[in-house]
C-alpha cells in the first residue's frame, strides 16, 4: 500500500509531468487561459491517464515484452514485440479515448458537454504517450502501481495548468511588454513556475 | 532646500513635453518625487485619501529591515573573528561586517536601480518605488562571502525576468528577491551551500556549519537556543537574528503594511509541522524540537519579509490563512525530508507565490456562490 501511495506523491510532486519533463506543453500552453476550462481539461486528462496507463500495462505485460507471449505458448518464449509500443499505445490511446467519450456521451451528457472538445483533443497530448511510455521504462510491478502513476500523473498535470491559468487571469491587465504578451510571457511564467516546483526535487520516497 | 527647490523648478521644463530632455521625463520625476513631495493631484473620479501610498509603505519595510541588517553587519564581523579566534570587541567587528555588506548592498542597488530606470526611460512609464524594499532585501538573504558579480547577475536575473517583463512594480507574480536567491542557488550551487561560505574570510580549522546544516547530516545541533534566537549563529547575512526580525515585524504590523493573518499561519504550519514529525521521529532530524525550526535559518525572515509580500501573497482574509499555513508546513517538510536542500522556506515561498492567484480563485469563485445561493433563499422567502 504505502509504495501505491509514494508513486502517487512522487508523480505529482517530484516526477511532474509538465515541470521535470514539459511534456504535455501544447494544450498546457493553449488552453491555459482560463481556470475554468483548464480545470476541464485537467480533469480529462485524468481521466484518460488513469485509463490508458493501466491498460497499456496489460498490453505490454501480456504482449509485447521480452518473453511476454509465453501465456499462449511456450514456443513464443524469445519473441520481443517491444519495438511496436508506440505504434500499439498510441492505438490504444486514441481508440481508448474513443471509448471513453461514447460512453460518457452515453451516460453522462453533462460531464460529457463540461469536457467538450477536450477529449478528443488529448489523444494527441504527449503526456499521456508519455505516461505509457514512462510505466513502460520505469517497470512498475503490478497493475495498482501502474494506475497509481498514472492517476498521479494526471493530478500533477492539473495541478500545473489550473496553476498557470489562475496566473495567467491574473496578469492579464499586466502591463506586459508587447513583444512578450501572450505566448511568451506564458513560457517565462512556466519557467519560473519550473523553480518554484524544483522545490521538491531530491526528496526520496 | 529652498534654492535646491528653486533649482529644480527651473530644469524641470526643460524635461517636460517638447523640452530639450523630454526622453529622460521618467528618471527626472524618479528623482524630482523621491527628494520632494510631489505637488500634482488627480483630476477625476473618486478617490479615497490616506496619508500610506505606495512610497511611504516602501519606506516603512525598509524602515522595519534595519534592525536585522545592523544585527547582520556585527554579526558578520563577529562571526569573522570567531572563526579566527580573536576578540576584537564591538565596533571593530561591526565595521568589519560594515565594509563586508556595504558593497552588496551598493551593488544591489545600482543594479537595480540601474535596469529599473532604463526599463521606465524606454517604455516610457514613471520609476516605481518597488525596487527600494527588493534591494534592501535581496543582501539580507545571501551569504556575507557572495562575490559581487552573482549580486549583480542575481539582481539582474530577478529584476528583469522576475518584474519587469511582467510590467514592472505589483504585476509580478514572484518576490524578486527571493527570485534572485533561487537563482544563486540554483545557478552556482558551491558558493551558496555548504560550511564555507557562511562566514566571512573564515580560518579554514573552524567550523562554519550553520544549524540548519547540523541537522540536516544528522549532528545535534552546536548552538543553543538562545543563540539561535538572538542570532550569534552563521547564516546568511540578515536572517540569522529572531529578535532583531521581529522588532521589524512589530513595526510592520503596527503601520498595518504587512497582514499579520499570514505572519500567524506561516508560523503555526511550521510548527504544525515540526510537532507532526516529533511525534513520527523516525530519525534525528525529525526529533528535533519544533520550535527550533522557527528559529533557525530564514524561517522567521522569510515569514516576516519574504511572505507578506502584498504583490505575491494572496489577496483574499481566508487566502492568506492558507497560503501561510502551507508556507511554514512546506518549508519544515522540505528541511526535514529533502536532502538536497537544508533551507526549505525559499523554495516554499516562491511555491505558495505560484500558487497564491488559484487560492484566491477558488476563494473568489465560492464567495460568488455563497451569495447567489444567499440572495436565492431571500427571493424564494419573499415569493
Amino acid at each position: 500500500m504505502q509504495d501505491l501511495v509514494n508513486i502517487f506523491v512522487k508523480s505529482i510532486f517530484i516526477d511532474n509531468m509538465i515541470f521535470a519533463y514539459f511534456l504535455g506543453m501544447c494544450s498546457y500552453l493553449a488552453v491555459s487561459k482560463t481556470v475554468k476550462t483548464s480545470a476541464g481539461l485537467g480533469i480529462a486528462v485524468i481521466f484518460v491517464l488513469a485509463i490508458t496507463v493501466p491498460v497499456d500495462y496489460l498490453i505490454n505485460k501480456y504482449l509485447l515484452s521480452a518473453g511476454a507471449l509465453t501465456w499462449i505458448s511456450p514456443q513464443f518464449a524469445d519473441v520481443d514485440l517491444t519495438f511496436l509500443s508506440f505504434i500499439m499505445f498510441i492505438a490504444i490511446i486514441a481508440s481508448m479515448v474513443q471509448l471513453v467519450e461514447m460512453v460518457i456521451e452515453k451516460f453522462s451528457s453533462s460531464l460529457y458537454n463540461s469536457l467538450g472538445i477536450f477529449l478528443p483533443l488529448i489523444a494527441v497530448n504527449c503526456a499521456i504517450l508519455g505516461g505509457s511510455l514512462f510505466m513502460q521504462e520505469r517497470e512498475y510491478e503490478s497493475l495498482a502501481q501502474a494506475t497509481s502513476f498514472g492517476l498521479g500523473s494526471g493530478v500533477g498535470w492539473l495541478l500545473a495548468i489550473v496553476g498557470i491559468a489562475a496566473i495567467r487571469e491574473k496578469i492579464r491587465y499586466s502591463n506586459v511588454p508587447a513583444p512578450l504578451r501572450g505566448l511568451g510571457i506564458t513560457f517565462i511564467i512556466t519557467g519560473l513556475m519550473g523553480i518554484a516546483f524544483m522545490m521538491f526535487m531530491g526528496i526520496k520516497l | 532646500m529652498k534654492s535646491f527647490r528653486r533649482y529644480i523648478d527651473k530644469i524641470k521644463p526643460q524635461f517636460e513635453k517638447g523640452g530639450k530632455f523630454e526622453k529622460l521625463h521618467s528618471s527626472f520625476n524618479a528623482f524630482e518625487t523621491f527628494l520632494f513631495v510631489p505637488d500634482t493631484v488627480t483630476k477625476s473620479g473618486s478617490h479615497i485619501r490616506d496619508a500610506m501610498e505606495m512610497k511611504r509603505a516602501m519606506s516603512v519595510v525598509v524602515l522595519a529591515t534595519i534592525p536585522a541588517l545592523l544585527f547582520g553587519m556585527w554579526n558578520v564581523g563577529f562571526q569573522h573573528f570567531l572563526s579566527i579566534g580573536q576578540d576584537a570587541g564591538l565596533w571593530t567587528e561591526f565595521l568589519f561586517g560594515f565594509i563586508q555588506v556595504l558593497p552588496i548592498i551598493v551593488v544591489s542597488y545600482v543594479v537595480g536601480l540601474g535596469i529599473e530606470f532604463a526599463f521606465a526611460q524606454f517604455r516610457g512609464h514613471e520609476v516605481n518605488e518597488g525596487f527600494l524594499v527588493t534591494g534592501m532585501l535581496i543582501p539580507l538573504i545571501v551569504p556575507p562571502d557572495t562575490p559581487l558579480w552573482m549580486v549583480a547577475v542575481a539582481t539582474a536575473f530577478a529584476v528583469i525576468i522576475g518584474k519587469e517583463v511582467f510590467g514592472g512594480t505589483g504585476m509580478n507574480i514572484l518576490n524578486p528577491a527571493l527570485t534572485a536567491r533561487a537563482f544563486l542557488f540554483f545557478a552556482y550551487p558551491q558558493d551558496m551551500s555548504g560550511d564555507k561560505v557562511w562566514i566571512a574570510d573564515k580560518a579554514d580549522a573552524f567550523s562554519g556549519a550553520t544549524p540548519l546544516g547540523d541537522a540536516l547530516v544528522g549532528d545535534p545541533i552546536s548552538a543553543s537556543v538562545s543563540d539561535m534566537f538572538f542570532g550569534f549563529i552563521p547564516g546568511s547575512i540578515g536572517e540569522t537574528s529572531t529578535l532583531a526580525i521581529l522588532i521589524g515585524a512589530a513595526i510592520l504590523l503596527f503601520t498595518g503594511i504587512a497582514s499579520w493573518r499570514i505572519m500567524l499561519s506561516v508560523f503555526v504550519g511550521g510548527l504544525l509541522m515540526g510537532l507532526i514529525f516529533n511525534a513520527w521521529g523516525m530519525n534525528g532530524y525529525m526529533n528535533v524540537p519544533a520550535y527550533t525550526h522557527l528559529i533557525m535559518g530564514g524561517f522567521a525572515f522569510g515569514a516576516v519579509f519574504m511572505a507578506t509580500d502584498p504583490v505575491t501573497a494572496t489577496q483574499t482574509s481566508r487566502g492568506k490563512y492558507i497560503y501561510g499555513f502551507l508556507i511554514g508546513f512546506l518549508a519544515v517538510l522540505v528541511r526535514v525530508l529533502n536532502p538536497a536542500y537544508p533551507e526549505g522556506m525559499m523554495l516554499a515561498i516562491l511555491f505558495m507565490n505560484v500558487f497564491a492567484p488559484l487560492i484566491d480563485h477558488y476563494i473568489v469563485q465560492s464567495n460568488i456562490k455563497k451569495r447567489l445561493k444567499r440572495l436565492k433563499t431571500i427571493n424564494i422567502e419573499l415569493k
